[in-house]
């Protein structure tokens, strides 16, 4: 990775009124990289991504761009591209001209203009399509459109919102690919705003996972997927049994138990995935209060003095019936440390 | 729930009652007599041509027309950017803002026309042509924001950010994007500020003055004087006028959708 | 939604201000005219207003008018929708297309119709003397029968679209769950029909209402100085003797009453419901 901060947010800040909708974000984004905002709604993410299109001004804080400060640019002095979640095509324009939009504006003509829409047509597919309206395309379609008609500004950032979210699942892949290839090809910086971790994990370089208007965690996708930094983080991308550490021990419903091992320094608290639990062996006993079935596994509800656990067994083992006592370990040396226990 | 005879009764008498005095009208003003009567005695077309030959009838359907465009376009003017501001900014005081410009609306407009008459020509001394042209654009302007607010409320507001990411400024934006997908709108609101303008008597009533007359009253003023069916023939061509307004409206825009 | 406040008042403020001082200033310096009567606000044009038997009766008269006006379109209505709801699609648009068209056109043309048929030699005398009804002419015009006619041909296409759209966003089925519940025809109207629709009964009935009170051409020309209403008073009051004071209690009424039918049916609407 070239220049670490070819983007960088400094201290940003945007509130209305008394609500703070970002607040003091400090974020740096290579060249090249393809990053996703990653939170539940109201978290920021989007007010972040808005304030980096220029269409929301920053209460304080600064925005740098390629050596640039254009804090205070406007969103049409940018160079930064935007696919609306809902495509904001211009329903009176053919898909040609909602392409030819910007290089027009930018005063390109004739032969020029042609060729660059034609290119930025064919490089999502759509070559056959352009002298349609946007009312006769479908779904993906339209975000294809929408893509080409960013791009073909050669943006120095292209944002992204929920970019997969309106789509099915099988076009989801396909689009999936799709930004990758694009993202491949043109080297174009991305980011792209998604409350779907799945979403997250599979196609961005590094994810930055926003909570309350700031910064929980920034990491890859494996960082995030088995260290996740906070209890959070860790609920958010899937762990299911998540514990306080104090003292070396477990703050359970039933107070504090103490484990086998010894957890990392600085840990306040340890969360397994259900994949992590260790079934039929262990210290600890529970009753299985529901059973379902996920494929390759089986998933066990079980109740026990720590409070409700899940846990996954292989789903070619014997089933174990409702009420069964089972035996299980939750294995230290498995479990993802937590730094923050907010 | 109604039976199809029934239903046909129903529509049948419903039309008879809206529709037919009209085509009582129409006949009328090919009647051959000197009064109004129907049926009409005898025909021919005295009446129709006569109505073109009235010198005041030519005179105040000039000042409707002249008023009807340039009030309604007006309106427009004033309107469309308050619709625009109500429906995209976050204004303050915006619902007392969208009262005061549909007040005009829920005041009868026989006060409407001695209010301004009483406090705002006479006081200032405004010329007759140009307080009848201030009323009417009051009097537009509510259907004016009412049909665009309307169109705009149906128009993304996404689409002007994605304009001005492009490149264009937030005025290039208005004009380039919003202009456009608003125009069945904006030409409705064009067509029934015409129509209302018009069509409208009460608030002309106190405003007109000797010599300067809209349609409407011209029409009224005459009707008391006499008693021949000129009336009913340019009733007839007013009608015919509305309807292949209306007509045309509709096959290029669809008005119904607007009003 | 932008955040710049300036320019949103930018945007909007022309059309206020134009408002405002053509429209609503005049029109409160008006009304104020009749609360402050000889340097000091007093109730005083008004007791002088209903003192007057003649200002009680144009009063009673118009009320009436309206509340008959809005009463038999309501009915007339609820019968019209319901064989336009009942139409085929496209049937059903020219049907709309019809009711509406009275609308655009010159309520002076449409008013003077009735004029036409109303009239000593018009069609309704001939015909009743032609039946044997009656051997001399009927006096039809200038009656208040006449106007209740004029006002009803004007506002009844308002009523009948509201309830139109009323009844095609009727949740559906629900009549014929009704009627498979063992409802007859009435309790159906009644009890689910009634009630969804109520608030296009609310917004035909305030339209119908508020334009037959406040009309001004119908009452002139088939009511003549006979049968004054508010709206054809006023303007007596104003030409005649100069009386503003009186014009300014006759608009504070009529606004007054526009108002208050909007509140009225929206209460007995919900009255209606609750039960």
């Amino acid at each position: 990775m070239s220049d670490p901060a070819y983007l960088s947010l400094e201290q940003l800040t945007l509130a209305y009124g008394d609500t703070v909708a970002v607040d003091r974000l400090d974020l740096s984004i290579a060249q090249g990289e393809l990053i996703a905002l990653l939170g539940p709604s109201g978290c920021g993410k989007t007010t972040t991504m808005r304030a980096i299109a220029g269409l929301l001004s920053p209460s304080s804080g600064r925005i740098r761009l390629d050596g640039r400060d254009i804090t205070r640019v406007g969103a049409n002095k940018r160079a930064v591209g935007l696919v609306f979640q809902s495509y904001a095509l211009f329903p009176h324009l053919t898909v040609f001209e909602n392409v030819a939009f910007g290089l027009r504006l930018k005063g390109l003509r004739g032969q020029d203009l042609e060729s660059r829409v034609r290119s930025g047509l064919e490089s999502v597919g759509l070559s056959s399509f352009s002298g349609r309206k946007p009312a006769e395309l479908s779904g993906g379609q339209q975000q294809r459109v929408a893509l080409a008609r960013s791009m073909v500004m050669e943006p120095k950032v292209l944002l992204l919102d929920e970019p997969l979210s309106n789509l099915d699942a099988r076009l989801r892949l396909e689009m999936r690919t799709e930004l990758q290839r694009v993202q491949k090809e043109t080297g174009v910086t991305m980011i792209f705003v998604t409350h779907d971790q799945g979403e997250a994990l599979a196609l961005a370089d590094r994810i930055v996972v926003m909570l309350n208007g700031g910064v929980e965690q920034i990491g890859t996708p494996e960082e995030i997927y088995n260290r996740p930094g906070s209890r959070f983080v860790a609920d958010f991308v899937g762990f299911e049994n998540i514990f306080r550490l104090d003292d070396g021990k477990l703050i359970t419903e039933a107070g504090p138990i103490a484990i086998e091992g010894t957890p990392p320094d600085g840990a306040t608290g340890l969360a397994w995935r259900p994949a992590m639990v260790e079934l039929d062996r262990g210290p600890f006993e529970g009753s299985v209060r529901g059973v379902s079935f996920a494929g390759g596994t089986r998933e066990y509800l079980l109740d026990t003095p720590l409070g409700p656990i899940k846990a996954e067994a292989d789903a070619s083992l014997p089933v174990h019936d409702l009420g069964a006592r089972l035996r299980f370990a939750l294995p230290v040396e498995r479990a993802a440390p937590l730094v923050r226990f907010g | 729930m109604t039976s199809s005879l029934t239903r046909s009764v129903v529509l049948a008498l419903l039309l008879l009652f809206l529709v037919g005095p009209f085509i009582v009208i129409i006949a009328a003003s090919f009647s051959g007599g000197d009064t109004l009567a129907f049926p009409p005695q005898g025909f021919s077309l005295q009446w129709v041509v006569k109505v073109f030959m009235v010198q005041s009838f030519r005179s105040s359907f000039a000042l409707s027309m002249f008023l009807a465009v340039f009030a309604t376009f007006a309106a427009l003017v004033l309107g469309i950017p308050a619709s625009y501001a109500l429906a995209r900014y976050r204004i303050p005081f915006g619902e007392t803002v969208r009262t005061v410009v549909s007040s005009p609306i829920i005041v009868p407009g026989i006060i409407v026309g001695l209010a301004l008459l009483r406090y705002l020509v006479v006081p200032f001394r405004i010329d007759v042509i140009l307080a009848l042209f201030l009323a009417h654009t009051a009097l537009v302007l509510p259907y004016a924001v009412r049909v665009v607010s309307a169109s705009l409320d149906n128009l993304r507001s996404d689409i002007e950010e994605a304009a001005v990411l492009l490149g264009s400024s937030r005025l290039g934006a208005f004009f380039r994007v919003v202009m456009p997908n608003i125009r069945g709108g904006i030409l409705a609101a064009f067509i029934l500020g015409f129509v209302t303008s018009f069509n409208q008597v009460p608030v002309s009533l106190f405003l007109s003055g000797p010599g300067v007359q809209t349609l409407p009253i011209d029409m009224l003023g005459y009707m008391e004087r006499t008693y021949d069916p000129s009336v009913a023939a340019l009733s007839s061509l007013l009608a015919f006028m509305s309807i292949g307004i209306v007509f045309l409206a509709e096959r290029f825009i669809g008005f119904s959708r607007y009003v | 939604m932008f955040q710049n406040r300036a320019e949103g008042l930018a945007l909007a403020l022309p059309a206020a201000i134009f408002a405002a001082i053509v429209f609503v200033l005049p029109v409160i310096i008006l009304l104020s005219g009749g609360l402050h009567v000889g340097g000091h606000w007093s109730g005083e044009a008004y007791i002088r207003f209903f003192g007057g038997s003649l200002n009680r009766l144009v009063l009673w008269r118009t009320l009436e008018l309206g509340v008959l006006v809005t009463l038999v379109a309501a009915v007339v209505g609820y019968a019209s929708a319901f064989a336009i709801v009942g139409l085929s699609a496209s049937a059903k648009g020219r049907m709309i297309g019809l009711v509406v068209l009275p609308l655009m056109i010159s309520p002076v043309a449409r008013t003077y119709a009735w004029f036409v048929i109303l009239g000593r030699t018009g069609m309704v005398n001939k015909a009743l003397i032609l039946v044997g009804l009656t051997d001399r002419p009927v006096r039809f015009l200038f009656t208040e029968t006449a106007v209740f006619i004029g006002l009803l041909q004007l506002f009844l296409p308002l009523m009948v679209i509201s309830l139109v759209s009323a009844l095609e966003n009727m949740p559906r089925d629900v009549v014929p769950a009704a009627r498979v519940l063992g409802a007859n025809w009435l309790q159906i109207f009644f009890k689910v029909v009634l009630p969804l629709t109520r608030e296009g009964l609310v917004i035909g009935g305030t339209l119908v209402f508020t334009g037959a009170v406040t009309a001004y051409i119908t009452p002139a020309i088939l009511g003549g100085s006979k049968v004054l209403t508010l709206v054809t008073l006023l303007y007596q009051r104003v030409t005649i003797a100069n009386d503003l004071v009186s014009a300014s209690v006759i608009a504070l009424l009529l606004i007054v009453m526009s108002f208050g039918a909007n509140l009225l049916l929206k209460r007995l609407a919900t009255a209606r419901n609750r039960t």
